[in-house]
């Protein structure tokens, strides 16, 4: 409470309002873009940062990430294209909405649980960033394993009308995930003596290659007036029936998104879709999921936002960032001669204090920039298509190449984009190739690092209680997706029959 | 904060005024570095570009080049001008890409031109933990099994580690991780028994009592932390030093490595620069370009007959 109070007077500083608008705006266009991850925009943004005050700086920087965090989601509705990572799982229903029309209504949603989602890690932040810090604590490395089992174990539920096809799907993703520097020893693994493999192939390479460039394609199949989208361009919040029935999906999204955020290593892309998975189970419309229902929007992106706020508890309790972004803004810290870490609070509580009151301030600066910016984003999507599949190709290449200013990359996306092509006609999913691409070295280096800590033992997997609860959750998880498709295997109904195959 | 721009670019317009200390043959110089912003590497050069641009008399800015954990930048090195515009900041890794890729350029294709300061390794446990010496972690090592924490497969940190093993010939697991603060959370919990870290890293964690110190790696004792035995003393020998330091394109001009041989000792005596580099615990450690160049050959000598020992290469 004590810092609740303390927070206040710095809401009235003007250059920290600045900052965290100026963050919050190039954060969300940064998101926005394919290609350009939360973590570029922030390393974009950093050398703006030297000559500012310290506060001004790190609140900058933290708005970027919580706007970049939200700005994925745009893409991802608009134009199939998940601007980051995270915002892989809004895609499924986002895009099903676009194409009913209800683009507006489908960034109403989004931006709504986004808000609310940052708002409720916000509180976290300040209220529990202790006990949420010792929570990090408990996680070892076989922990860790079975967190990444649980993520995995999401597959089975978004495989669409056929396991095997969902299973071969996140090999792919699991294989390409073992490019790159081994995990244990170091030495490059597939890599071909190719320098650009070293750190192994980007996650966005392939989901920009498998959902915009594959749709581009697809696109270019059809005749020009099949396809055709008219959502106004007007945005529009939920009314109070559906948002009523978003709370569910919302409170599922925002308890994921914490426990998922203070993990370092975790983040916001198993946040979604573990989310997205939750909501559906739970949900008394399961049958819309991945037809464009208004849950599956909410679920993902208030997880998503929440962890862009509850990511900065390690960080800021131990010094320890847990994705790329934090990373950044550690460096952001370090710049303006700050440690982040248990000292900081009573060195300079003054400088957490302005965090918080920008981060709030960058919340709300989200809504309105969101509010301004979407109709013009609308506005464009509903262009004859011709226009707007060139624009939407030349922005993907250029936000691909910028990543490390190379053509590996590009050539990478687009062998991912062809590839996802025959996915589509084969029937495929994506779903699990990007998790599968996501988890891959999680549960890898974690399986690998737990055996090298117990000398081969495999019994280390089950010595502590945090994997073992997660890992009988998986079991549950897989065992019970495994009767539904039994039972409705025996008694085809006609729900299942026609159901359409989720991401292809 | 607009206040504050205007400031810095006074500033920046201000050192450009009183420059000319000495002939440097290009008027801008680019330092490149493989990390990203904001990382270790990163805010060393941009320190170091700040001190340096009135010493110099030039304007030096910084680049980051990222990608292929530093081949992309040795590449870009490698086919610069050789008039000492465009520069290196070099750490261990350019070593350890070189020998475990053999990417295209290698730290062969370029030259060492000075060496700037060594960053301490440190040893550490919980503080919470039962480990109160070195010789602590030892005995628990020698009588059942040790587990010790390193940031990343190949790096200074597990050649370190491995080194350890080796003199005392105890049994652990050296454990390698995805950075720094993976490994920090798995000491902290008490999963890894010892931990090895940049003291730099350690900080934070040391003034909070979290984190107790056990030993220095480096040759000697660390000026900070006179009570802190190097584990050299305590019987093992065993001892790294992390570099951080400038390399260029091969065959510079004299006057380019005399320019910057001048150059490094009256930037590490300059005042504010010195605040900066003490508050992080980085060690002045200056050398010449002869000297540099036998140190750098010697370092790379060392980690690849590491890497082939510990079946990382063949």
């Amino acid at each position: 409470m004590e810092s609740l109070l303390d927070t206040l007077p710095h809401l009235l500083d003007l250059s920290l309002i600045l900052a965290a608008f100026i963050g919050v705006t190039c954060g969300i266009l940064g998101g926005a873009l394919p290609g350009i991850s939360p973590s570029i925009t922030m390393a974009l943004l950093l050398p703006f940062t030297y000559a500012m005050q310290p506060v001004d700086a790190i609140v900058m920087l933290a708005a970027t990430y919580i706007g970049a965090e939200y700005g994925g989601s745009v893409p991802a509705i608009l134009i199939r294209t998940p601007g980051t990572n995270a915002a892989a799982a809004t895609v499924l229903d986002g895009y099903a909405m676009n194409r009913q029309g209800k683009a507006g209504l489908a960034l109403g949603i989004s931006l709504y649980s986004g808000f609310l989602g940052s708002i409720f890690g916000l509180l976290l932040l300040i209220m529990l960033s202790e006990p949420l810090a010792n929570l990090a604590l408990a996680f070892s490395p076989p922990a860790y394993f079975a967190l990444g089992i649980l993520g995995l174990s999401v597959i089975a539920t978004l495989s669409g009308d056929s396991m095997l096809k969902g299973l071969i799907a996140a090999l792919f993703g699991l294989m390409i995930a073992t490019i790159g520097t081994d995990p244990v020893t170091g030495s490059n693994r597939f890599t071909f003596g190719n320098s650009d493999l070293l750190g192994g192939i980007e996650p966005v390479l392939v989901m920009v290659g498998l959902f915009a460039l594959s749709e581009l394609l697809a696109q270019a199949g059809t005749r020009d007036d099949i396809d055709r989208i008219t959502s106004r361009p007007r945005i529009e919040f939920p009314g109070l029936r559906l948002a009523r029935r978003l709370i569910k999906p919302q409170a599922i999204g925002g308890t994921i998104g914490a426990f998922e955020g203070v993990m370092p290593g975790a983040g916001g892309t198993i946040a979604s879709f573990m989310a997205y998975n939750e909501a559906r189970r739970w949900s008394k419309n399961k049958e819309e999921f991945g037809k464009g229902s208004p849950e599956g929007i909410a679920a993902p992106e208030t997880a998503n936002n929440t962890v862009a706020e509850t990511a900065l508890v390690p960080l800021l309790s131990f010094g320890i960032p847990g994705s790329n972004s934090t990373a950044i803004l550690l460096g952001g810290f370090l710049i303006h001669g700050l440690q982040p870490g248990p000292m900081l609070f009573e060195k300079s509580a003054d400088v957490i204090h302005g965090l918080y009151a920008g981060i709030l301030v960058a919340i709300f600066g989200m809504v309105a920039v969101g509010i301004a910016i979407l109709p013009i984003c609308v506005w464009m999507v509903n262009r004859p298509r011709a226009f707007l599949n060139a624009f939407i190709l030349a922005l993907i290449l250029s936000g691909i190449y910028t990543i490390h200013e190379g053509l590996t990359d590009v050539a990478f996306m687009l062998f991912a984009g062809a590839f996802g092509f025959f996915m589509r006609f084969l029937r495929f999913p994506f779903l699990p190739t990007v998790l599968g691409l996501v988890l891959g070295f999680l549960v890898e280096s974690n399986f690998r690092r737990s055996l090298v800590l117990s000398g081969n033992d495999m019994s280390i997997f089950v010595g502590d209680w945090v994997s073992i609860v997660l890992l009988t959750v998986a079991a549950l998880f897989i065992g019970g997706s495994i009767i539904q498709r039994g039972i409705s295997f025996f008694k085809p109904s006609p729900k299942t029959a026609e159901a359409e195959q989720i991401g292809g | 904060m607009l206040k504050n721009c205007l400031t810095a670019t006074a500033i920046a317009i201000s050192f450009g005024g009183t420059a000319v200390a000495q002939d440097y043959p290009v008027k801008s110089v680019t330092l490149v570095t493989h990390s990203s912003p904001g990382a270790g590497g990163d805010v060393f050069l941009r320190e170091l570009a700040k001190a340096l641009s009135p010493v110099l008399g030039v304007n030096v800015v910084v680049e980051n080049i990222t990608g292929g954990s530093g081949a992309t930048a040795m590449a870009h090195i490698a086919k610069a001008p050789k008039d000492g515009s465009i520069l290196y900041g070099t750490t261990p890794t350019f070593i350890y890409t070189s020998l475990l890729s053999d990417p295209e350029y290698s730290y062969k294709d370029l030259d060492p031109v000075v060496n700037v300061f060594e960053d301490p390794e440190m040893i550490f446990t919980s503080a919470k933990g039962p480990f109160k010496t070195l010789e602590d972690a030892m005995t628990k090592a020698r009588e059942s099994r040790g587990t010790w924490g390193a940031a990343n497969p190949a790096s200074l940190e597990r050649q370190s580690m491995e080194m350890l093993k080796t003199a005392s010939g105890v049994n652990a697991a050296v454990v390698t991780h995805e950075g720094g603060g993976d490994m920090m959370i798995n000491v902290l919990n008490g999963t890894l028994d010892i931990g090895v870290g940049e003291m730099q890293e350690l900080k934070s964690q040391v003034e909070a009592g979290q984190v107790r110190i056990l030993a220095a790696l480096t040759a000697e004792r660390v000026a900070d932390y006179p009570d802190i035995p190097t584990v050299k003393e305590l019987g093992y020998d065993v001892a790294v030093r992390k570099f951080r330091g400038i390399a260029g394109p091969k065959d510079l001009p004299a006057d380019v490595i005399a320019a910057w041989e001048a150059a490094i000792p009256q930037v590490l005596a300059k005042p504010e620069f010195k605040t900066w580099y003490e508050t992080n615990s980085l060690r002045p450690d200056f050398m010449p370009q002869s000297q540099y160049r036998n140190f750098i050959n010697g370092f790379a000598d060392q980690t690849s007959d590491f890497l082939r020992s510990a079946g990382v290469t063949q």
